[in-house]
């Protein structure tokens, strides 16, 4: 906290005050409805509910949809922060070594961040599209049967590649911005120390690189939860079999395609507590790190 | 060690290649014409036909309804991108004030408060929130599309990290000069916060820009689409069947739709590298 | 004196402005999910209708598609915000049919506010779906079409194949002449309506206990039988000889397929007819839906597809009045017969069907007649169709496992007791929430 603060003024809680209304208004109260609504049976149209405890928890959640939702969505997040987070920390310690066009390889590198998941996905919809989609040729040319509209595997690659080349650029700027904050000094010592760069990297720039790491571990395990609803979206619609639909998407598709209130809101308050659960281990490695 | 520098050249190639091909081939496909798309497949060399598709896209009334050009739905996107971008920092820099500058009761409860939406990204509320939207009559209306979206808590967390780190001395100061809380906000705080400011504008207006699941849900009416929004209606409708899928248009639109974010980006590189970093203290 | 001379000044004065105020036209809201070529025949029609009258203004608004808008209408309900008119699709009818209080069944509408309603002049095949187990229609049909099965002329002559078989049987021996002319025979969208839901109906089967659900929400899917498991054997088998396609769910991507002559014959809607006789740069001809010759001798009809208009309540008198009126205007023959034209969709009315016999359309366009030809084949007892809560649930459930049965993750028979088993439990929570 400031030594040097103001008393006696009207001015915080008037400053405040926009922010603390959006946010009852627009997180907490939809929030509590959320939470109410996953204890009721409703109607779509409101006209007759009954509180029924937990019986949306137990319908809709833990089911064999909602298993399948939550082991891809697992799964998916795993992968799609592992590889975003190797390749561009490849590509970030190849930019921090050239001297020559080092600007331009940054720039070309960074700005695929601009692009909306939506759009993106629409492109690799496109480029994936069975009648003109050269990547599906490519993929079909390498003798694999390759159909995404039909197999779950190849419709989870799809998706996979796209979330990671959007993912690409935001850690290659943490991780540029990482290296380029490690002193020379440090780097010089280790050089007389360790002959090899192989070893020198894992050593020591690594582990220097942790609390990067981890920010942006949260925050790519953020993305591919949430963000990557707008790939999926445009590229396979969690089809074909379930096999590509993330817990935010199913709770799109209960509560805004198939109008059942209780069911999506139950999945709902799963999932806030999921992320609550991420936030906490984000705040704990965080602050940890912090005191390095 | 040539060949060490030559594979980094590679490695970095092949990394520029493969982020920026994609949306290379999306920017040539969309200077062709249907037929040559269907029948040759996606195209690597520009075509001859950019200025009649893009001026068939951006003018002549496309979309479901065919009521609005993607000249209006990047007006619509525009103000979202601003009206987001501006009412987040102006917000967010109002509350970090406060709960920096000011020891008052409520100060601690708020800010857990305000830190709560961290756990409530829009994607757990949709539902509730769009029911909450619909029964304040704001549904597809800009008001109803901006205003649930800035009160998150990442702006606030800028700005409270920056102002931490201001010193002390410059309050003093202040105070000294008799100062009171509204003039240091104004004549002090906010001019040194000049660059801190224009850095969450621009990272802001990418994000606004480019949100997709709450305008998706919330707008019904074509006239509001914003380009993110627009490209997915406008392509289903190519999937609905019935005339020939115009994929060039859809590309041109991928491309109108990535264009001021990726210019904002590349234009401000250093300030929005600045920001985006700074946000990870 | 002065004020009171003054007081009744202000008094006429007003009388005299109210009554032309009052002559403002009432405005109905009519939220609809037609979009692109459909959603521009929406106009015209909104347009000929306001130009008929001057009492009312109908609104028009795509809202989205069918799932969209329901949504939109649902939302728009809670908060006191409902259109006058909205269209809802037919796996939504359970949904909105059984919230009882938010519509005005079109029947009673029609009786009370409009001239009359006379359920007589809908032609049979239309009847039944939107309407209660009393036969009371709720809902107006609006956009009513049936599976038909399109197929390539062209196509045919290379393969050296006379005519569309009439049953699978028949496509069966043909089949090996398209693959030997380079030509997938078959493809299909919405493997749900066509290859189930009408399935069922084309051999009178069953569909659900309950009397396909229309007696009440109770009920049981019974997509588990011996018939349906056998036909999908057979289409997967077809799909590994390269006789049949699956180009995914979307509706569009299998008609692509047929549209860019990858697929001999493709399974597609009587509404389905105006857009390739755009798209499509080969003769192509209709015909009526295959069955199987060893399940049933002569195929039963099918039933409507599409949407329908539901009018909402808790709207005034006026408005009310409006609604009946523009129904009684799109239910009139020539509406019916321009809408038929423009889209492909079936007249719903017998008028509007003489209309279009007498127009002597069939003669130039024989295949618009298909659909409403087998929509008015003899009906069976489980022709009527269903009504079927969470049913858009349902449908995701339908198609996920027959994505699992193509990709051989699944077989027939695992695939259709998870079907069963998933369906009874989306129905179970329906009938829980209407208790």
């Amino acid at each position: 906290m400031k030594r040097v603060q103001f008393e006696h003024s009207p001015i915080p809680y008037l400053f405040v005050a926009p922010q603390i209304i959006i946010i009852v208004v627009f997180f907490l109260w939809p929030a509590g409805q959320a939470i109410y609504q996953s204890f009721l049976l409703e109607d779509a149209f409101g006209l007759s509910s009954q509180f029924v405890w937990f019986k949306n928890y137990k319908d809709t959640v833990l089911n064999d949809a909602w298993l399948q939702s939550a082991g891809f969505t697992l799964f998916f997040s795993a992968i799609v922060t592992f590889l975003s987070l190797a390749l561009a920390l490849l590509l970030a310690v190849k930019a921090n070594e050239v001297i020559h066009g080092a600007s331009t390889y940054k720039t070309m590198l960074m700005w695929a961040y601009a692009i909306a998941p939506p759009v993106a996905g629409l492109m690799g919809n496109l480029m994936f599209n069975p009648l003109i989609g050269d990547m599906y040729q490519f993929m079909n040319a390498t003798g694999m049967d390759f159909d995404h509209k039909l197999d779950g595997f190849d419709a989870g690659f799809v998706v996979i590649l796209i979330s990671v080349w959007k993912q690409v650029s935001v850690n290659f700027i943490f991780f540029l911005s990482g290296l380029q904050g490690i002193p020379k000094s440090v780097i010089e010592a280790s050089t007389l120390d360790c002959k090899s760069s192989f070893r020198r990297f894992w050593t020591i720039t690594f582990p220097l690189l942790a609390p990067t790491t981890f920010f942006l571990m949260v925050i790519n395990i953020t993305y591919a939860f949430f963000e990557t609803f707008g790939i999926i979206d445009t590229t396979t619609q969690g089809a074909p079999g379930g096999a590509t639909t993330t817990l935010v998407y199913k709770v799109f598709q209960d509560g805004f395609r198939g109008a059942d209130l209780g069911g999506s809101s139950a999945q709902s308050v799963v999932l806030m507590l999921m992320v609550l659960a991420l936030t906490v281990i984000q705040f704990r490695f965080i602050e940890r790190k912090v005191h390095y | 060690m040539n060949w060490r520098i030559l594979s980094t050249h590679l490695i970095l190639t092949i990394g520029a290649i493969f982020l920026t091909l994609p949306v290379w081939v999306a920017f040539a496909s969309s200077t062709h014409t249907a037929e040559t798309i269907l029948r040759e497949g996606l195209q690597l060399f520009p075509g001859g036909h950019f200025f009649e598709n893009y001026n068939t896209v951006l003018f002549v009334e496309g979309g479901v309804m065919k009521k609005v050009t993607a000249l209006q739905m990047t007006g619509n996107s525009l103000l979202l991108g601003l009206g987001f971008s501006i009412g987040k920092v102006v917000i967010s820099m109002l509350a970090a004030y406060a709960i920096v500058y000011f020891r008052f009761r409520l100060a601690v409860p708020l800010f857990w408060v305000i830190f709560m939406t961290l756990l409530l990204p829009l994607e757990v509320r949709i539902i509730p929130s769009y029911k909450v939207v619909a029964d304040l009559g704001l549904l597809d209306t800009q008001a109803g599309l901006i205003i649930p979206l800035i009160a998150s808590a990442t702006g606030t967390f800028f700005f409270r990290q920056f102002f931490r780190s201001v010193p002390d001395e410059i309050l003093e100061a202040a105070r000294l000069d008799n100062a009171n809380a509204w003039r240091f906000f104004i004549d002090i705080l906010v001019p040194l916060s000049k660059t801190m400011i224009a850095a969450i504008l621009i990272i802001m207006f990418v994000v606004g820009w480019n949100q997709y699941l709450w305008p998706l849900i919330m707008t019904t009416k074509e006239e509001n689409y914003t380009l993110v929004i627009g490209i997915k209606q406008i392509y289903q409708i190519l999937n609905e069947g019935g005339e020939l899928p115009q994929y060039q248009k859809a590309f041109a639109l991928t491309i109108l739709a990535t264009l001021p974010p990726v210019l904002v980006v590349l234009v401000f590189q250093k300030w929005f590298v600045k920001g985006l970093v700074e946000s990870e203290k | 004196m002065k004020l009171g001379n003054l007081l009744r000044t202000a008094v006429f004065g007003a009388a005299m402005v109210m009554p032309t105020t009052l002559l403002a036209q009432t405005e109905i809201q009519w939220w609809h999910a037609m979009g692109g070529r459909l959603g521009e025949v929406v106009e015209e029609i909104s347009a000929k209708y306001n130009a008929s009258q001057s009492d009312y203004v109908l609104v028009p608004t795509y809202k989205g598609g069918y799932e969209d808008t329901m949504t939109a209408g649902i939302a728009a309900f809670r908060a006191k915000q409902q259109p006058n008119l909205i269209q809802i699709f037919d796996a939504g009818a359970a949904t909105i049919i059984n919230a009882k209080g938010a519509t005005i069944p079109v029947a009673q509408l029609m009786a009370d506010y409009g001239g009359g309603f006379n359920v007589e002049d809908y032609i049979p095949g239309v009847r039944g779906f939107y309407a209660d187990s009393d036969g009371q229609m709720i809902g107006m049909p609006f956009n009513s079409s049936t599976p038909l099965l399109y197929w390539n002329k062209d196509a045919f002559v290379e393969a050296g194949v006379d005519g569309p078989p009439a049953s699978w049987e028949d496509f069966e021996a043909m089949a090996p002449k398209f693959a030997a002319a380079g030509y997938q025979a078959l493809a299909q969208s919405h493997s749900p309506w066509i290859f189930s839901e009408n399935f069922m109906s084309r051999h009178n089967l069953q569909m659900a206990t309950g009397n396909n659900g229309f007696d009440s929400t109770d009920v049981k899917i019974l997509y588990n039988n011996d018939e349906l498991k056998m036909h999908w054997s057979k289409v997967k088998e077809w799909l590994d000889k390269g006789w049949y396609g699956f180009y995914g769910r979307g509706w569009g991507d299998n008609q692509d397929a047929f549209v860019q002559k990858k697929v001999a014959m493709w399974l597609g809607s009587s509404g389905s007819f105006g857009g390739l006789s755009k798209s499509a740069e080969f003769e192509f001809g209709a015909a009526y839906l295959p069955y199987w010759k060893s399940i049933i001798d002569e195929p039963k009809g099918t039933f409507i597809g599409g949407a329908a208009l539901f009018a909402m309540s808790g709207k005034s008198d006026a408005e009310n009045k409006g609604v009946a009126d523009f129904l009684a205007f799109l239910t009139g023959p020539e509406m019916q017969y321009f809408w038929h034209k423009e889209t492909g969709y079936v007249p719903i009315t017998n008028a509007a069907y003489d209309l279009a016999k007498s127009d002597g359309y069939y003669g130039t366009t024989p295949d618009a007649e298909i659909g409403i030809l087998q929509l008015n084949q003899p009906g069976g007892e489980w022709t009527k169709g269903y009504r079927l809560g969470y049913y858009v649930q349902i449908r995701e459930v339908m198609y996920s496992n027959y994505e699992d049965i193509f990709s051989g993750k699944a077989s027939v028979d695992d695939a259709f007791a998870a079907i069963e088993k998933d369906s009874n439990v989306l129905l179970q929570r329906f009938a829980d929430t209407y208790k």
